[in-house]
């Protein structure tokens, strides 16, 4: 399954990346977070790993994730190696002076055969509203 | 009564024959990990579990998890907790579980196996505690499962403290695991002491229960070796805080059974009605 959300903000590419560039602020961002670890040490870059568990419902979700983009005021994106496999993106473009289109995506794959792919369908919905929950919370942080 | 004695003994000696040694190698992480995602997804649409405090579970080395248990042989708590703290810690922290040892040998069971189940006994409690591995352990066992189900929000766990003696030579923290929900799965209407007492199954067998209940599908339900099906009622289960193992076994029990009925009874009052929760 593949989830996608987007918003334009009223803030240039770098102010947007001073909070979706340091993942130390993504449990204010980020809704319905259960546990956010670093286990890597430094700033974060490609190779940070973190353990994250969002519940989606009463479940639980997540594991280690890392850092495998990490393009400057464009691009961060991060796989999990453990857990539900996941690969997720914060995509940053202009938007005309001063603005900033933030896209957010989440694609996922539960093991299991038929009961996977029910309970993807199933999360699809909560998924989609965790990630519009997360841009709202981003542009009350970043917008004057 | 000579032939039934004899009977029964070559019952014990059968079932024990096929208790299976803890071969901590029968747990598959990557079966776990096929089956998690859609198991919850029943689990929690079924008895639209909550399980609260994992955090406070420490997050690396051995640990005694002891719970209140819950559902007659269909105990829902194991099965929810075992998929929550799967999800939480991953399924590559090894967890096990202690189940009575005719669960262990329950032919349709095997795969009860691969998600950690091993016979409960001191030897695989150890075993498993100094792999490093975190073990979920129900002192009450069937006879805290099968109390009646107006008594559905004591603790009681028999006065069994051979956990206390397990954390302590293991050099373990005890991590009491409450939980609600369980015992309204069915109506159970008393645990049959005297029915297994009668029958001597509980020198055959470790058998101190014969439970009488009312379920699904069977209507009147005795002993519940056959299992039933479980009543869709809302699971919860908290996690408290560790409890340090000091040499007075007595001190530990009361400390742990007060936390655990701490826990029940802070959950009990958030329920508005059985089943539905």
């Amino acid at each position: 399954m593949r989830v996608e959300r987007r918003i334009t903000l009223d803030a240039d590419r770098d102010t947007v990346w001073k909070v979706l560039g340091d993942p130390d602020t993504y449990p204010a961002l980020l809704p319905h977070l259960q546990r956010w670890e670093p286990i890597t040490e430094g700033p974060p870059r490609v190779g940070s790993r973190y353990t994250v568990l969002w519940t989606i419902g009463s479940i639980p979700v997540g594991g280690v994730v890392e850092v495998v983009e990490f393009d400057t005021a464009r691009d961060l994106a991060w796989i999990n190696i453990t857990g539900v496999t996941q690969r997720g993106r914060f995509r940053l473009r202009d938007a005309g002076p001063g603005r900033t289109i933030v896209t957010f995506r989440l694609a996922y794959h539960s093991d299991g055969g038929l009961l996977g792919l029910i309970a993807d369908r199933i999360a699809a919905h909560q998924v989609g509203r965790s990630l519009s929950e997360s841009l709202k919370n981003l542009q009350r942080l970043v917008e004057p | 009564m000579t032939a039934v004695a004899d009977i029964l003994e070559w019952a014990r000696q059968q079932v024990n024959a096929r208790v299976p040694k803890a071969d901590l190698d029968q747990r598959d992480p990557d079966y776990i990990r096929d089956q998690l995602p859609g198991v919850w997804m029943l689990a929690s649409l079924y008895f639209r579990a909550d399980v609260r405090g994992l955090d406070r579970i420490p997050a690396h080395g051995p640990v005694l998890l002891v719970g209140n248990h819950s559902g007659g042989n269909v105990p829902p708590d194991t099965f929810v907790f075992t998929l929550a703290f799967c999800s939480y810690f991953g399924v590559e922290r090894p967890f096990y579980q202690l189940v009575h040892n005719l669960v262990a040998v329950y032919p349709m069971l095997g795969w009860l196996r691969k998600f950690g189940t091993v016979a409960a006994s001191p030897d695989n409690a150890r075993l498993a505690l100094e792999s490093g591995a975190a073990v979920l352990v129900y002192p009450g066992g069937d006879y805290e499962v099968c109390r009646p189900s107006w008594q559905r929000h004591v603790v009681d766990l028999g006065g069994r403290k051979g956990f206390v003696r397990l954390a302590r030579e293991a050099a373990v923290p005890i991590v009491p695991v409450a939980s609600v929900g369980g015992q309204e799965t069915a109506l159970f209407l008393g645990r049959g002491q005297w029915l297994a007492r009668v029958l001597m199954l509980d020198k055959a067998l470790r058998l101190k229960s014969v439970p009488i209940s009312l379920a699904l599908p069977w209507g009147v339900n005795i002993s519940d070796w056959l299992g039933h099906i479980p009543l869709p009622a809302k699971i919860v289960i908290e996690v408290q805080e560790p409890i340090e193992v000091t040499d007075d076994d007595q001190a530990v029990y009361d400390e742990v059974v007060a936390s655990l009925q701490a826990g029940v009874d802070r959950l009990a009052a958030e329920r508005r009605f059985p089943v539905i929760g």
